[in-house]
């Protein structure tokens, strides 16, 4: 499959002319190597910033709730104008989850699906690719990826650099959308979750023991549940400091609260996007314990959270013949 | 100043002297390397580039139990600080931002937690040799084998480190390690020029702060603001890995009978940093805290201490969910001058 550029930013560009539009996020070229950045398109000149590649790895759903409110000064209208946004497969999960728990109203965005071929774990095109000041481009090249660096185009293996969250990916094709950009891709034969499968290995005690390890390294920066499209709440209960939920100390017993309260919080609403993992800067591996907790939902509740934009939220939804056989 | 030669054959025993202190060294973790205390016996190796979470902690750690109390009881409890520490291997830049950092813990009044742990710690280098992509310490006043900050400088000449003291703590380390030391002549010290040249023509990113701090108080309602933050998460990312970023919040915690007055590290990019007990912010949005974060860095304490607060080691660019590149920014701020 190739992404026609052209067509894309024409689109955008289209899109954010709208007069019911007030701006589009997108992918955009990063500072330098093989960075990308999200970018805020204002206008259709903007537009031309736009691109899609196997580097567009971030999920930009978060933006839809990210967005800060300003007090509107006296005599102006709020401006509820329509935002735009570029999805990916897993990326329009999210804006389906959210849409299931009314977070965001479906007349309040405008969605742009790009299907997708998988993208890039950045640290594994690092490692063997060393970073450069200078930008590069990534194309997708029938099974492959071409990396375009410096005049020259080296073809890697889809399996070298393909993102864990890719080879386990169900809905590369978006979900929900207003405008789709490309032919829908075809899906792929699926790998083994070995994370989820390690983590089940092990027994009770191994487990707390893997945890304990993992959580004692957070630093709780936060940029787990900042990054993350659902992980939304207004008053999040780790900031509360009347009750204090979660102390600020950092420590074994203060982290592993809030990482399990993250993690908790996510069950049947994580749409398995990796960001999280993606962006934590100690290297813990959350999506092993999102998919963990998906999985569960999965089978013991047959929900899958960001599927399905008319289901009932999972852990807002009542029963009055549910067995609740579980409960002791 | 001394110089001396230690073979690398040596560099166990050498940590094995330590023995009694606690000695952190950078160690792996995954792919990642991080500081960490090193187990007995063991001797870290310290080809690396640099660590994901800065060696800060040592000075001032991300928890500081600042006393300890029981409900029910008027007796409180300091915890003393008397722990004798080597720093192993750090980089010159996170040396230097700690002596930048100092600054501000010894100016009005010495800071009794930083001031005392960095007397009960000797800081010892290793000088670079390959920076990483996003380093740019010689564009803000450091060098790779800068010498500010440290006890002690190692330089990696291959089969040998030539080990310099530059206080009385690292005339003390190499004292107590000289059996395993020989004296460095020369031709070493140039072989440590050449090393350290090599490295600086590495440097891949260049910063131009020239006019930054005058220019900034200027820009204060810059669009340049909007466009920066647009795509901030609000994350403490940037601020807990930046080595000079000391911003700190003081609370109370209990855990069922037992309390603790703690000092933790905190982060202007969070939303509830300056937030007043009356619900008003004056930063209420990631625009003004992220105008925070570059004021602070590159105007406000050049304004108070004559120095950037910033040595270019690259963590905020490096690690940042969505690219935000403090190099980048500069340029855009001397772009809207």
């Amino acid at each position: 499959m190739k992404m026609d550029l052209e067509q894309l930013r024409k689109t955008a560009a289209e899109v954010v002319s709208r007069d019911d539009v007030r701006y589009l996020v997108g992918w955009k070229q990063g500072t330098y190597g093989y960075r990308v950045a999200p970018g805020f398109i204002e206008d259709a000149a903007g537009a031309a910033e736009l691109i899609f590649s196997p580097l567009c790895t971030a999920n930009l759903a978060t933006y839809l709730t990210l967005a800060e409110q300003l007090p509107v000064p006296r005599g102006e209208e709020p401006d509820d104008r329509k935002v735009a946004l570029m999805v990916k497969g897993c990326d329009s999960r999210a804006v389906v989850q959210l849409l299931v728990e009314k977070g965001i109203e479906r007349d309040d965005v405008v969605v742009i699906g790009c299907p997708c071929p998988g993208v890039i774990d950045a640290d594994l095109l690092a490692e063997k690719y060393p970073e450069t000041e200078d930008l590069a481009e990534m194309k997708w090249d029938g099974e492959d990826f071409l990396l375009i660096h410096g005049g020259e185009e080296t073809k890697i293996a889809r399996d070298e650099l393909l993102a864990e969250k890719c080879r386990l990916c169900r809905y590369p094709n978006p979900i929900i959308s207003d405008i789709m950009l490309d032919q829908e891709v075809e899906t792929w034969e699926l790998a083994e979750d070995e994370g989820v499968q390690e983590i089940e290995g092990k027994d009770v005690d191994e487990r707390a023991d893997y945890w304990a390890e993992q959580f004692e390294k957070c630093i709780r920066c936060y940029s787990c549940r900042n990054v993350c499209p659902l992980c939304y709440c207004q008053d999040c209960v780790l900031d509360r400091l009347n009750p204090t939920w979660v102390n600020r100390s950092v420590n074994f017993s203060e982290n592993t609260a809030f990482n399990i309260a993250r993690a908790f919080h996510l069950a049947g609403r994580c749409i398995e996007c990796g960001e999280c993992e993606r962006v934590c800067p100690a290297n813990i591996p959350l999506g092993k314990l999102n998919r963990k907790l998906a999985r569960e939902v999965r089978d013991k509740y047959g929900f899958e959270a960001g599927v399905d934009p008319e289901a009932e939220p999972f852990q807002a939804s009542f029963k009055p013949d549910d067995p609740e056989d579980f409960i002791l | 100043m001394s110089a001396m030669l230690l073979n690398k054959e040596k560099w166990p025993e050498f940590v094995k002297m330590l023995a009694g202190k606690k000695v952190l060294a950078p160690q792996a973790d995954g792919d990642a390397m991080r500081f960490a205390a090193v187990a007995e016996g063991e001797a870290p190796a310290l080809d690396y580039n640099n660590t994901r979470v800065p060696p800060k902690g040592a000075l001032f750690p991300q928890t500081e139990t600042m006393l300890k109390f029981q409900s029910g009881s008027e007796q409180v409890e300091e915890p003393q600080l008397d722990q004798e520490t080597v720093v192993l291997g750090l980089r010159p830049c996170d040396a230097r931002a700690m002596a930048i950092v100092e600054k501000l813990f010894k100016w009005d009044i010495d800071d009794p937690y930083f001031v005392r742990r960095r007397d009960l710690t000797t800081l010892v280098g290793l000088a670079c040799i390959e920076p990483g992509m996003n380093c740019f310490c010689s564009s803000v006043g450091g060098g790779p084998a800068s010498t500010e900050g440290l006890d002690m400088l190692m330089v990696d000449l291959g089969e040998n480190y030539l080990l310099e003291a530059f206080t009385e703590k690292g005339e003390a380390l190499l004292a107590e390690t000289k059996d395993l030391l020989e004296e460095a002549g020369d031709v070493q010290l140039k072989e440590k020029e050449k090393v350290v040249g090599d490295a600086e023509q590495k440097i891949k990113r260049k910063v131009d702060t020239e006019g930054v701090p005058e220019g900034l108080p200027g820009l204060w309602e810059d669009p340049l603001w909007q466009k920066v933050s647009a795509s901030c998460l609000g994350c403490g990312t940037c601020t807990y890995l930046c080595p000079t970023c000391h911003c700190f919040d003081i609370q109370d915690e209990t855990e069922g009978f037992d309390a603790r007055r703690c000092r933790m590290w905190d982060s202007c990019m969070f939303d509830e940093y300056t937030m007043h007990t009356s619900g008003h912010n004056p930063r209420p949005t990631r625009r003004e805290r992220t105008r925070n974060r570059i004021n602070h860095k590159y105007g406000y304490y050049v304004d108070k201490f004559d120095v950037i607060a910033c040595v270019g080691c690259g963590r905020c660019t490096n690690l940042c969910p969505v690219n935000i590149d403090i190099i980048e920014t500069i340029r855009q701020v001397k772009e809207a001058l």
